[in-house]
């Protein structure tokens, strides 16, 4: 087999078909459930959820994942916010001519490693060849299925309940801009399927759910307190972050609450439960350094505060802007 | 003495009014970051001074720097906040989306790297900053000659502190004590406020920037209001007399000239331009002195001088956003207008 | 524009330092200070602008101690 795509492999004739069969279909084995056909029909329930998104991350390979791991992670992930139960992901990859096909094989290797992990089968995919200069973009959309009796979303909060976070902020956002400003340190993305959580907590009176991501902590929550219109308020000595990934914040002239995740959920828990809820989350995989960070009141409409480490009060708006490294 | 008394102080004070005003970006920041407004007596008001060296930065600087970055064989090499500054039409980054060479670094020195592996080009680095940064201006100079690098020049925009404080307290704004600026101290030591503090009468704190060394800071400056003096609330690392080393070598490079702020125009002696011994390193810095605005209605000007609150700019938050900002106080994260606007701060 | 942090020498080469911050190095330049390994340093874009004479805690401690007097 050649070293490198190329455009002959978008033709839809045999070498697409020989890059199809010897790349993905060796690699994702018995996770992918379609038989070559153009679409795949599937069992579920009524409550469909769906959830589509595209990755574009570079690098590729970073320290604690890759494309395929997250392109995976991401749709799960955003399926466990509605309470649904993932059940398959479709994967389409858009190939820049020129990339390497070992590079390709990590990533369907990867992605069937996470599919398996996340407890999802892959139900169809697609491959394209584009110019450009070897890089490769995926996109995939995930389908789960809600039961009758769930009811998450992001409306949810209600006066009394704990805002509790799964672990440490800001991971694959530093892991990230680590790998591309040339920063040396051991920061690892957190990327991670949260299904095992996100099970435990269905028995729990669990209001809302979010995975944290693009825009961090203090985006998602924002959002949640407005959907909701009632008072957020954390307490900024309770955030977990690591020691590395404050440094890194230090240097970098960034906030770890705006920081993204791929790993890392919060949930809005109704007072009774919220003490279970920790304890759940704690023992789940990914979810050691889980912590209680706040607590929800009724308010006019929406608004997220943080108590500050010295005892301030600071109001918290959804990220302003690129999250680019200042310098001064 | 406990910081909870400190804290106390504070919050319950009931004197007369006291307007502090900190000129350095990072203090705006730190201050924003901390919730240290939502901690204090309604009787004392923090306001945001001159103290971002981008945000004084008039337009004619960024438009020469936007010429220089199309020229064919150029290159400018800039800090990140600089390039989403607005010159009169357009910023850097608007002008790099059409073509334009600009580069991002973290360092001055890593121009030298750039330069290197590309002999043909010429590499202009945008040299803005207070006296904090200006020694590694004169690093990069430095080790540009001693090595005989041809192929690196610089534009300048750097700016000093004692003479823009005197203009504001000469312009009689109504200011009752200052932050001194913590890592401007560093390098000028804290005696360069001295004379001001003097002349006023009003007493100059320098502080640091973690929440209970800010605190320590404002309690120091309430408590000895109405008296010239210069306390050093930042002793592990502000001398009286500075960092003498680096003092001299930005002498060696760099004479005072007068410098033009945005908001306050021309001020003597309040900036740092090449020696004319090396002025063939300079790519135009002494032409720069315009400042036109982006948006007409933009009030960043009084904002800068403490005489007008963000909130009160007619643009803010309304066209004037951080993703869309109609001038440098809301561009840069140490701005005014920025800090104001994500952490929401109305009028105190 | 003083974003300066505290970090720690690691290691020094001709006229640059290696500096941690947590965990994070980076590269800085001597020139202006004479740090040794394991000393505290302050860092701006790029060098190293002072060598950090006490703790957080200690400085802190003697602010606090000084101006019991101011009460």
């Amino acid at each position: 087999m050649e070293e490198q795509i190329s455009m002959l492999h978008g033709s839809g004739g045999s070498a697409t078909s020989k890059l199809i069969e010897t790349v993905f279909a060796e690699a994702f084995g018995d996770t992918y459930v379609n038989d070559m056909d153009d679409a795949a029909v599937l069992r579920g329930n009524e409550r469909i959820a769906v959830t589509t998104d595209s990755f574009v991350v570079t690098p590729v390979f970073y320290p604690g994942g890759d494309i395929g791991r997250l392109c995976v992670c991401g749709s799960v992930n955003d399926l466990l916010s509605r309470g649904a139960v993932p059940k398959y992901l479709t994967v389409a990859f858009v190939i820049e001519e020129g990339a390497r096909i070992s590079e390709l094989k990590k990533a369907a290797s990867s992605i069937a490693l996470t599919v398996r992990e996340a407890g999802v089968k892959i139900a169809c995919g697609d491959t394209k060849v584009i110019e450009g200069s070897g890089g490769f973009m995926i996109n995939t959309t995930g389908i789960g299925f809600v039961e009758k009796d769930t009811d998450i979303s992001a409306r949810g909060a209600r006066p009394k309940d704990h805002i509790i976070v799964s672990g440490s902020l800001g991971d694959h956002h530093a892991c990230i801009l680590s790998q591309r400003l040339e920063v040396s340190n051991s920061i690892t993305s957190d990327n991670a399927p949260l299904t095992e959580m996100a099970a435990k907590l269905k028995k729990l009176k669990v209001h809302s759910i979010r995975d944290i991501t693009r825009g961090g902590l203090a985006t998602v929550l924002y959002e949640l307190a407005a959907s909701s219109g009632k008072r957020f308020i954390i307490n900024e000595a309770d955030l977990p972050v690591s020691e590395e990934v404050r440094g890194f914040c230090g240097i970098m002239g960034l906030d770890p609450l705006y920081m993204g995740n791929e790993g890392k959920l919060v949930c809005i828990v109704d007072e009774a439960d919220s003490e279970e809820a920790l304890c759940a989350i704690r023992e789940s995989k990914y979810g050691e350094a889980a912590r209680d960070i706040g607590v929800v009141e009724e308010a006019d409409e929406g608004e997220l505060f943080v108590i500050t480490s010295i005892g301030g009060r600071r109001r918290l708006y959804p990220l302003a802007d690129e999250g680019l490294p200042r310098i001064c | 003495m406990t910081i909870d008394s400190v804290k106390a102080f504070l919050k319950e004070y009931d004197g007369e009014d006291m307007r502090i005003m900190e000129v350095c970006g990072s203090h705006t920041a730190a201050i924003a970051s901390c919730g240290i407004r939502d901690m204090l007596s309604d009787r004392i008001h923090l306001i945001s001074g001159p103290g971002c060296p981008v945000c004084v930065t008039p337009s004619s600087y960024i438009d020469k720097l936007i010429e220089l970055s199309l020229k064919p064989g150029y290159c400018v090499v800039t800090f990140g906040d600089i390039m989403r500054v607005p010159g009169s039409r357009e910023s850097l980054l608007d002008a790099r989306s059409r073509g334009a060479e600009v580069v991002m670094v973290y360092s001055p020195l890593d121009c030298i790297d750039i330069a290197e592996k590309s002999p043909e080009k010429i590499f202009v680095f945008a040299a803005v900053g207070f006296e904090t940064t200006a020694p590694v201006y004169a690093q990069l100079i430095d080790r540009v000659i001693k090595a005989g690098i041809e192929n690196i020049h610089i534009l300048t925009a750097i700016k000093t502190m004692p003479a823009v404080i005197g203009r504001i307290m000469e312009n009689g704004a109504p200011i009752d004590g200052f932050l001194a600026p913590g890592h401007v101290s560093v390098i000028t030591g804290y005696d360069a406020f001295s004379d001001i503090a003097r002349v006023y009468a009003i007493p100059f704190v320098v502080a640091g920037f973690t929440g209970e060394r800010l605190l320590v800071a404002l309690f120091d400056l309430v408590k000895n209001r109405g008296r010239g003096l210069v306390k050093n609330d930042y002793p592990s690392v502000v001398t009286r007399e500075g960092n003498l080393k680096a003092k001299e070598l930005t002498d060696k490079y760099f004479k005072p000239c007068g410098a033009v702020w945005r908001g306050l125009g021309k001020i003597k002696g309040s900036g740092l331009i090449l020696r004319e011994e090396y002025s063939h390193l300079d790519e135009g810095s002494v032409f720069l002195d315009e400042d036109i605005k982006l948006n007409k209605a933009c009030i960043c000007d009084r904002v800068l001088t403490g005489s007008k609150n963000p909130a009160e700019c007619p643009l803010f938050g309304r066209g004037c956003t951080p993703s869309s900002p109609q001038g440098a106080c809301m561009v840069s994260r140490e701005g005014s207008c920025f800090t104001h606007f994500v952490n929401d701060i109305r009028g105190k | 524009m003083c974003v300066a942090l505290p970090g720690i020498v690691e290691s020094i080469e001709g006229n640059d330092a290696v500096v941690n911050f947590s965990g994070n190095k980076v590269r800085a330049a001597l020139g202006f200070v004479e740090p040794k390994i394991g000393e505290r340093v302050l860092v701006h874009a790029g060098y190293i602008m002072q060598i950090i004479s006490e703790s957080e805690a200690d400085e802190l401690q003697g602010l606090l101690s000084e101006i019991e007097e101011l009460i």
